[in-house]
């Protein structure tokens, strides 16, 4: 049951038999995928590790797949997350259209992203990736009309990504011979320095696509937007970090031996902080809660890069550790949107607004879960946060330190709108029959929730799988150890203590406040907000989500409308316009092309002496 | 009864003569010869090909030795070629079953039956003469069937189509007078011994007539005018008939001439400059095309591009990913012409913009129509994957990191009015008209192309073993040589 | 030589006409005359000054006297494709003049770009 070709197989197959059993029977196919799902967690979870679990020959190529410490932790946010998506799919995903599609799509997916992580050799890496990309590009064009574009946009750049992939693997295979990664971990070394760098920048570039690393981002916003919540929680958490996993493989594993490598990462980690940066300034200003969600996954995916990039143990342990955190909180913001979407039909901040009392749990998730984006202690985003300021610090990027810290702060503006616009504030008349969503839509984000608590008072806990994969890395000795945070309480267990007396008091002073609050609490109407005099009417709208950030849109405006967003498109336009007047070449007219043909021989006879290097 | 290669030609000849006289008797009948003659020859060519692995077959016509007489080689290439193009065969002829209307079919059965005579004549003959014969077979049938329709474009296209096959045979013609003034022989063997002595400035003369007469038919860029017309107003049976049999055939005929006679580097890096330019125009073209059937004849010439690419880097590796991409292309394309025929039959119209919603109307056929799209595009776990990945990897051991990337751009290129199809196809249009079916034979069809595909994406293996032995017999003159001449040798 | 001339001259005047005459018909002609040219080139490969027909009618007959019997052989079968190309031509011209009531080629031209 537990070998990888098991779970593979389970995958796709239970893909295939939700569209049959939608299209048969389908009440069971929603407890059919959660109780698959459930049991693939389980199966990941026991899998051994060890390099070589499985391999065959493939047309000339062999394929290897195993279970590495690294691939281990990243299948283990694609299963758990993707567990908790389906379950919160059953009631989110009630009565829409082609759920046999979206539950093939979403099995399709889930197993292309174990290929990637299990896969030992560039071919089978690259046959996952393709498949794990179609598929989800299914699922972004699943909802409408409206998301085709987005969908093809995306397809682009995806695709623009594996190519890039497939570019280097070409270069790579042209010089060792061999795609498996234990050949091309050895052989790298052995290339010249050009083949080097530029195997190192395809692959960089490749993976940054699916990462959302800028200038390559601009798919994500639309494309997180539009595809169905319970996979967006999937598509920002696990599917992005796909991207992230291919860059620690290449700058680690692929390039670890390599002179240029400083600098290269050097760059990398720049992109990452500007990344950072700007899609926080872009996340500031969007009025849409999934957009909003979609630009601070870019931002954080940014700090993540660039931890990555500075490639000291701690930065590493650092930005695994945001790895997870990341599919943590983003998978529990995109279902909390999600749910917010479920019971009023849309995700505009300012149309939906004072949540709190009608969806109590949703708040509650989408609290936990802005408090671990800004890195408050005492949930867990702080600690990654801190071991990766410490990790700059430590090396010396004081400037990269700057422009973090800058984002992670600015990131509290949109943080806060989002919490403001949909939760709080005064009570719309359309959502006044709103209810909490049902309960397996609330376990899911509730038992996230929780998990940024748990990691939060004992990081160890995560830490320890993290410095494991980092030990596949490369063996970069103490890790977290390193950290002022960590090395005072050793691990986890010292640690807990301590976050023990935080955690509980943060809790009871929750409580209370909740309580006190809660009674004290009075309805708040329009009016009492607003009138200094006036008296507004009915239809005026008064919701502070509008224009939330007027004067800072007013300042940064010019800087934010230049977008490479608008570059890609207008290039994208006019490559269309060209291949529109290359067409005319074939006019319909038969002497033309019988012309083309006469042409073409006199071409040839005329300048053979350039072309055979024969004088006729 | 004895199986030779010779029923290859003589039994679809037969047949097509056979055709008007049965259809006097039983206009049904008709219907069922195709198939008979298709399943009999697969069963012959399945037979046979071992044997071809083992040694080359060559057949000698008429008693007289070569290179006096005509001989038919039936080495590993053409098995390959004849098996692929008798289950293709099959499979259109399935399709054509219900497909045929408001004309007699006795009439397309005759006229197809010709143009498989002439494309396996094509792939087994080992007289130059001869091949322009079955060229010219080949070519008569596919302008009559282009017309099949006797609507207003198909005539047009039919006369195009015409207009420049006409040079392409003149151009064949002339360059086997060139030949034959020079060699006095016309058997292809020995004319690769004899070719050396002829003078260069001679030779490459014809060469140039070879690449521009079979070119054409090869839809070369910028020879391909006939292309785009032909392919989209044909019968759709017939626009698979030929992007899976008649370009095939023709490519290959250059193919073997070229690798007989003229194996100079520059001709292989002109193939592969005319490879490139094709891929990139035919995508281009088809890019912003209006109609369904004319995009699909634009990514068709891309596709042939992409073939001629594969063969003109001549490595065993990328003549073994050339034929890959054959197979790839024949059962795509095909799958892509058939589910788009009953799509535009459908929808009433030839436009891309009629599709929209039609996913709802019909499942089944739309669903066809998104796996072809998904498949030619490259993705795994499709067949199309493992073409494209080889023909990259054999262009990245010889070093050409510009095709690679070229290759890439145009699989983008593709990417994008595949999926805008798919896109309407399936969400531009929420309502539901009744289901409307599609005759099952046409499923049939469908299906098991869809099932190929699927089995040559998950286990390419199963065709790999033999596209080598082909490669081999393409790239490396001796052995033909050998098996055609050796008789008279010894 | 003055046949290689000749018939590359008669090939010419073809290409010409098909490349030039915007009628139908006369395209058709001119695709005629390119098939001419070349089965007088074909013919004319296999000449034999003063030769005779290769039979063994006379018993001193040798094989230097006579003609090339191959292309003559080539240049019948030429004669008969051609014949048949002409046939389908003329149908499709027919066709096309039902369809569009126009000879001209220019205004035959629904399928482009």
């Amino acid at each position: 049951m537990f070998s990888i070709s098991g779970i593979f197989i389970t995958t796709f197959v239970s893909g295939l038999v939700a569209f049959l059993l939608h299209h048969s029977v389908p009440k069971i196919r929603d407890w059919f995928s959660i109780v698959i799902m459930g049991v693939i967690v389980y199966a990941v979870w026991e899998l051994p590790v060890k390099a070589n679990l499985l391999s065959f020959k493939l047309a000339n190529y062999n394929l290897v797949f195993g279970n590495t410490e690294y691939g281990r932790l990243f299948a283990l946010i694609v299963a758990v997350l993707g567990f908790f998506a389906i379950l919160y799919s059953k009631d989110f995903m009630e009565g829409k259209p082609r759920l046999g599609y979206f539950y093939m799509a979403f099995f399709f997916s889930i197993g292309g992203m174990f290929g990637i992580v299990y896969s030992q050799d560039l071919i089978s890496l690259f046959f996952f990736w393709e498949i794990m990309t179609w598929s989800s590009f299914l699922l972004v064009i699943y909802c409408c009309k409206e998301a085709q574009k987005i969908g093809l946009k995306y397809f682009v750049f995806s695709a623009i990504g594996a190519y890039s992939i497939m570019t280097a693997m070409v270069v790579l295979y042209s010089s060792i011979g061999s795609l498996q990664f234990a050949d091309v971990f050895a052989g790298f070394g052995k290339m010249d320095f050009w083949s080097q760098l530029l195997v190192v920048v395809l692959l960089l570039m490749g993976f940054g696509v699916k990462s959302a690393t800028m200038p390559l981002h601009v798919w994500a916003p639309g494309a997180y937007r539009i595809t169905p919540s319970s996979f967006t929680a999937i598509f920002s958490g696990a599917l992005s970090k796909m991207g992230i996993f291919g860059i620690g493989l290449t700058l680690f594993k692929i390039a670890s031996a390599t002179g240029f490598y400083p600098w290269v990462q050097e760059i990398l980690a720049w992109i990452g902080a500007l990344t950072a940066l700007f899609a926080t300034f872009y996340a500031v200003f969007a009025t849409d809660a999934k957009t909003l969600l979609a630009y601070s996954s870019i931002g954080q995916l940014g700090y993540i890069v660039t931890g990555l990039a500075i490639g000291t143990p701690l930065s590493i342990a650092a930005a695994l550790f945001l790895t997870v955190m990341h599919a943590i909180f983003k998978g529990m913001l995109f279902l909390a949107t999600g749910a917010v979407y479920y019971r009023t039909g849309t995700t505009d901040m300012t149309k939906v607004s004072g949540l709190i009392r009608k969806m109590p749990y949703t708040f509650l998730t989408a609290l936990f879960g802005i408090i671990t984006v800004s890195g408050v202690p005492p949930l867990a985003g702080f600690s990654g946060k801190w071991m990766l300021y410490e990790s700059l610090i430590q090396s010396n990027h004081y400037f990269l330190v700057v422009v973090i810290f800058f984002s992670s702060t600015a990131a509290f503006l949109y943080l806060y709108r989002y919490i403001f616009s949909l939760f709080l504030g005064q009570e719309e008349k359309e959502t006044e029959n709103v209810k909490e969503v049902p309960w397996l839509m609330r376990i899911p984000m509730l038992l996230l929730a929780l998990a940024t608590l748990v990691f939060g008072v004992a990081p160890g806990l995560l830490l320890h799988p993290v410095s494991a994969a980092m030990k596949y890395l490369g063996d970069f000795g103490v890790t977290y150890q390193t950290s002022v945070l960590f090395n005072e309480w050793g691990n986890k267990v010292d640690m807990l203590t301590v976050a023990n007396t935080i955690g509980v008091v943060f809790i009871i002073v929750t409580i209370i406040i909740t309580i006190k609050g809660y009674r004290s609490t009075r309805y708040v109407t329009t009016k009492d907000i607003h009138t200094s005099g006036e008296v507004p009417t009915e239809n005026e709208n008064l919701t502070y989500a509008v224009d939330f950030y007027k004067p800072f849109e007013r300042a940064l405006g010019s800087v934010l409308k230049a977008s490479v967003d608008k570059i890609y498109n207008a290039t994208g336009r006019i490559l269309e316009q060209s291949f529109d007047y290359l067409r005319y070449v074939y006019t319909g007219n038969g002497q033309t092309y019988a012309m083309y043909v006469v042409l073409f021989l006199t071409i040839l006879v005329v300048f053979s002496e350039l072309i055979f290097g024969i004088k006729l | 009864m004895n199986l030779t290669p010779v029923q290859f030609v003589a039994i679809p000849l037969f047949a097509a003569f056979l055709i008007p006289i049965v259809a006097k008797i039983s206009k049904e009948a008709v219907k069922y010869i195709p198939g008979i003659v298709f399943l009999y020859l697969a069963y012959v060519a399945f037979t046979l090909f071992p044997k071809a692995l083992e040694k080359p077959i060559v057949e000698i016509i008429a008693g007289f030795k070569p290179p006096f007489g005509i001989v038919l080689y039936f080495g590993p290439t053409a098995a390959f070629l004849v098996s692929m193009v008798m289950v293709v065969g099959f499979v259109i002829w399935l399709y054509s079953f219900k497909f045929i209307i408001r004309e007699p079919s006795e009439k397309y059965y005759m006229l197809f039956m010709m143009l498989i005579t002439g494309a396996t004549g094509i792939m087994l003959t080992g007289d130059v003469f001869n091949l322009f014969v079955f060229f010219e077979i080949t070519a008569i049938a596919a302008y009559s069937l282009t017309a099949f329709l006797r609507d207003k474009d198909g005539a047009e296209a039919a006369f195009k189509y015409l207009l420049i096959g006409s040079f392409s045979s003149t151009f064949f013609l002339l360059a086997i007078a060139l030949i034959y003034s020079n060699t006095h022989t016309l058997n292809m063997a020995d004319l690769a011994v004899k070719m050396q002595n002829v003078d260069v400035t001679t030779k490459l003369f014809i060469l140039i007539l070879f690449i521009s007469g079979l070119g054409i038919e090869s839809e070369l860029f910028p020879l391909n005018g006939w292309a785009p017309d032909a392919y989209s107003q044909a019968p759709t049976p017939v626009a698979a008939v030929f992007a899976g049999i008649v370009v095939k055939a023709s490519l290959y005929a250059l193919l073997r001439l070229v690798f007989l006679m003229f194996n100079w580097s520059e001709v292989f890096y002109l193939l592969l400059v005319l490879g490139v330019i094709t891929m990139l125009v035919g995508e281009m073209s088809a890019m912003r095309q209006h109609q369904i059937k004319r995009m699909l004849a634009f990514s068709s010439i891309g596709q042939m591009g992409l073939i001629v690419i594969a063969f003109s880097i001549a490595t065993v590796p990328s003549l073994q990913a050339g034929f890959f991409q054959m197979v790839n292309h024949v059962l795509i394309k095909s799958l892509l012409f058939f589910s788009a025929g009953y799509l535009v039959f459908h929808s009433g119209s030839k436009d891309i913009s009629a599709l929209d919603g039609l996913g709802k109307e019909k499942p089944i056929t739309s669903f066809f129509f998104a796996f072809g799209a998904l498949a030619i595009l490259g993705l795994p776990p499709f067949s199309g994957f493992w073409g494209k990945m080889f023909i990259l990897m054999a262009a990245g051991n010889s070093h050409l990191l510009l095709v690679v990337v070229l290759i890439l751009i145009s699989g983008i290129i593709e990417a994008v009015y595949y999926l805008r199809v798919i896109s309407r196809l399936y969400f531009y249009k929420e309502t539901t008209k009744e289901v409307r079916r599609t005759p099952v034979s046409g499923l049939v069809a469908m299906g098991i192309l869809t099932v190929l595909i699927i089995i040559l994406g998950l286990y390419p293996n199963t065709i790999l073993a033999y596209l080598k032995p082909a490669a081999n017999d393409l790239l490396h003159r001796t052995e033909y040589i050998n098996a055609v001449l050796g008789q008279i040798h010894l | 030589m003055i046949f290689y001339v000749t018939s590359i001259l008669v090939i010419l005047i073809g290409i010409y006409a098909v490349l030039v005459k915007k009628n139908l018909i006369k395209i058709v002609i001119g695709l005629s005359i390119v098939d001419s040219g070349v089965n007088l080139l074909l013919i004319s490969i296999g000449y034999v000054k003063h030769g005779t027909a290769p039979i063994f009618s006379r018993p001193d007959l040798t094989a230097a006297q006579m003609v090339d019997p191959v292309p003559q052989a080539l240049v019948l079968t030429a004669i008969v494709i051609g014949l048949g190309v002409t046939a389908v031509a003329l149908a499709l011209v027919i066709r096309l003049y039902d369809h569009h009531k126009t000879m001209d080629i220019n205004k035959i031209r629904k399928l482009k770009w």
